[in-house]
């Protein structure tokens, strides 16, 4: 599995947020989307997941945009949002169900895998429960065992780390680090710097809409002229100070 | 503060009229007519077979009343955030709450003295009661509406009550009382009543703006759900932001779905099917139009009014269905799924075609109770299928497509 953003350019209605964005994710890797508030990690992700058109540029995953093959396109993303997104209307065991038949999944297999899942978030006896019930972090874990138990090969995964408890954190990122033994890739935007900065093999760093610098830690230090021993957090900081 | 209540006030109706207009288009105002209509010719009919003083002539009028003077309470148009900001100025929210009750008035008044008159035929023919004993009882029944609204005050500032019992109680106690004795001895006891428990009421008030303390969260918790009542009520015609309905798991229903094999094409019927059966509004809706329908085929024996409503009332199940589309397809999870737009519309025809022929059945028995085995009866029934196959092959389809992104 391959993504590449190509030149992108869009953002909501008539602003362009994004300017020419470009970088890569390759099978097995990792990598972490940083950046400012605003500065546009969420609206890079919409335009991949193929919620916003870009005005130019190409985003293709395994050589394929979603204007070739929708349904193809689509089959080969899990997305965990910021917020989660639920039907009020649906239990937990409905989602599942629900999801299953969208993707058009094995059942039985896809249902081994969420069980194994939902036992490692501590949900497995709340399969008859409505979202009304969950609180906000339970909701997150949802949205996770909902888009990790699919045969994706692109996991991309907004904000993860706010609102779970440190515990389900622990378990987010060794679900992350199977997926990637397992040869998939995964896209995983943050402000989280020290979790993500030992989690993840490449970092991509965003500054108003443009793509600053990517690469690995060792990378990034030498592009921003930072000794060796300076973490993720004085690369950020160095970069945000560079408006200045 | 009486700026402040203005601004809000002017703010409010806007919003109101703003919602008013969505509900009065063409479609509503339609079944509105043609649903006054048969209720009173439904009215006069029942009107036209009274020809002495029936026995449940009195008690009749008695709860219709008793009803009619509970509704109308007053809109504070609090805010969440007046706990915080505003808490200063407590002493003079006093001003502000008089100004609300004042607004707050009218509709409960106009609400009383139109169901007076609308009452007025049958009690004059059914109860017996002469035409000036009706309107001092009326007249009665508004001054002791305004004396009523006192309570929604005092209640606002935890005040509402005389020893242990509560006011709402006791006033509900009084106008039982002298809504009995009115009807049945001296029409004059309603107003003799209403004068006295008005001006009571009013003192009582009047303290509040020197001793009393303000109960914030009840407050402001009751004019939300006043305000969820009232959005709740515009949502059945239109889409108010900020309303979400009950959702209830109805277990026992459960069997419904069986039919729904778990197949990608069938992904969306599966969550329609169950959205419709747990969303209170939806379900809700379907029953209401549905048993309206059924009870109003039964009794009326026009042709052509019952034609009316066999058609507009199908025509109206599918055309409030919609909305419910549209709040499936603002889910942003699942505009990702890999499925066509084609096949969610067709999902969802599926389920509307479901609804509208269970509806269609309810109604067509209650027409062949009616009007029996005839050629009125077939064409109605026909008519009912016309509107529904109408309803989900070709106004469906295009409506929906709107809704798609």
């Amino acid at each position: 599995m391959t993504l590449e953003v190509k030149e992108l350019t869009g953002g909501y209605g008539q602003v362009s947020v994004l300017k020419k964005e470009t970088f890569t994710v390759e099978s097995g890797q990792v990598v972490g989307l940083i950046g400012l508030n605003g500065a546009g990690k969420s609206t890079t992700i919409k335009h991949i997941i193929g919620l916003l058109t870009p005005r130019g540029g190409q985003i293709l995953i395994d050589g394929i945009s979603l204007h070739d093959d929708v349904e193809k396109y689509r089959k080969k993303i899990a997305y965990v949002p910021e917020m989660p997104i639920l039907y009020p209307e649906l239990t937990l065991r409905e989602h599942i169900d629900l999801t299953i038949m969208a993707y058009d999944l094995d059942h039985d297999k896809t249902w081994e895998n969420a069980n194994q899942l939902l036992k490692t978030f501590r949900l497995d006896n709340k399969l008859d429960w409505f979202p009304q019930n969950f609180s906000k972090g339970m909701k997150q874990k949802v949205m996770i065992v909902c888009a990790f138990m699919t045969d994706a090969s692109l996991f991309i995964i907004d904000e993860p780390f706010t609102g779970l408890d440190p515990l389900a954190v622990n378990d987010l990122l060794n679900i992350v680090e199977a997926k990637r033994k397992a040869g998939c890739s995964v896209l995983m935007s943050t402000h989280v710097l020290a979790t993500v900065q030992n989690h993840a093999d490449k970092f991509v760093l965003i500054n108003h809409g443009q793509v600053r610098a990517d690469g690995t830690l060792d990378q990034l230090k030498t592009k921003f002229n930072m000794n060796a021993d300076s973490n993720l957090d004085d690369i950020y900081i160095k970069m945000s100070n560079e408006d200045l | 503060m009486l700026q402040l209540w203005n601004e809000r006030l002017r703010r409010h109706q806007l919003n109101q009229f703003k919602y008013l207009r969505l509900i009065f288009n063409d479609n509503f105002v339609l079944a509105f007519i043609v649903l006054i209509g048969a209720l009173g010719f439904w009215y006069s009919n029942l009107l036209g077979t009274i020809h002495q003083q029936l026995t449940f002539g009195k008690p009749i009028v008695i709860v219709l009343l008793f009803l009619v003077v509970q509704a109308g309470g007053i809109a504070t148009l609090l805010e969440e955030p007046d706990s915080t900001f505003l808490l200063v100025k407590e002493k003079e929210f006093y001003k502000y709450f008089r100004a609300a009750k004042n607004y707050s008035s009218f509709l409960p008044v106009v609400t009383v003295a139109l169901a007076n008159f609308l009452l007025s035929a049958f009690a004059s023919r059914g109860a017996g009661l002469h035409i000036l004993d009706i309107v001092l009882i009326a007249i009665g029944l508004i001054v002791f509406k305004l004396g009523f609204l006192n309570i929604n005050l005092l209640e606002l500032y935890g005040q509402a009550k005389i020893g242990s019992l509560g006011m709402r109680l006791v006033s509900n106690l009084i106008v039982l009382v002298s809504l009995i004795l009115s009807t049945y001895l001296f029409s004059a006891v309603m107003i003799i009543v209403a004068v006295v428990y008005y001006f009571f009421l009013n003192a009582r008030v009047k303290t509040l703006e020197t001793s009393g303390q303000l109960q914030w969260d009840y407050a402001i918790e009751t004019e939300n759900q006043r305000m969820f009542r009232v959005k709740r009520f515009y949502n059945l015609f239109t889409d108010v932001p900020g309303v979400t309905s009950k959702i209830k798991r109805r277990k026992w229903l459960d069997w419904v779905f069986k039919p729904i094999k778990e197949v990608s094409g069938n992904t969306y019927l599966y969550l329609f099917a169950r959205g419709f059966v747990r969303n209170n509004e939806y379900i809700g809706l379907f029953l209401r139009l549905t048993i309206i329908q059924a009870i109003m085929l039964a009794l009326i024996d026009n042709f052509y009014i019952s034609l009316i409503v066999e058609m507009l009332f199908i025509y109206l199940v599918g055309f409030q269905l919609k909305p419910y589309f549209k709040e499936v397809m603002q889910n942003l999870m699942q505009r990702l799924y890999p499925i066509s737009g084609k096949t969610k519309i067709a999902d969802f025809t599926k389920l509307s075609t479901i609804i509208l022929a269970i509806q269609w059945v309810i109604s067509a028995l209650a027409i062949l109770y009616k009007f029996g085995f005839s050629m009125n009866s077939l064409i109605i029934i026909v008519a009912g299928l016309a509107v529904l196959i109408f309803v989900n092959y070709f106004y469906m389809p295009r409506q929906l497509k709107k809704y798609l992104d």
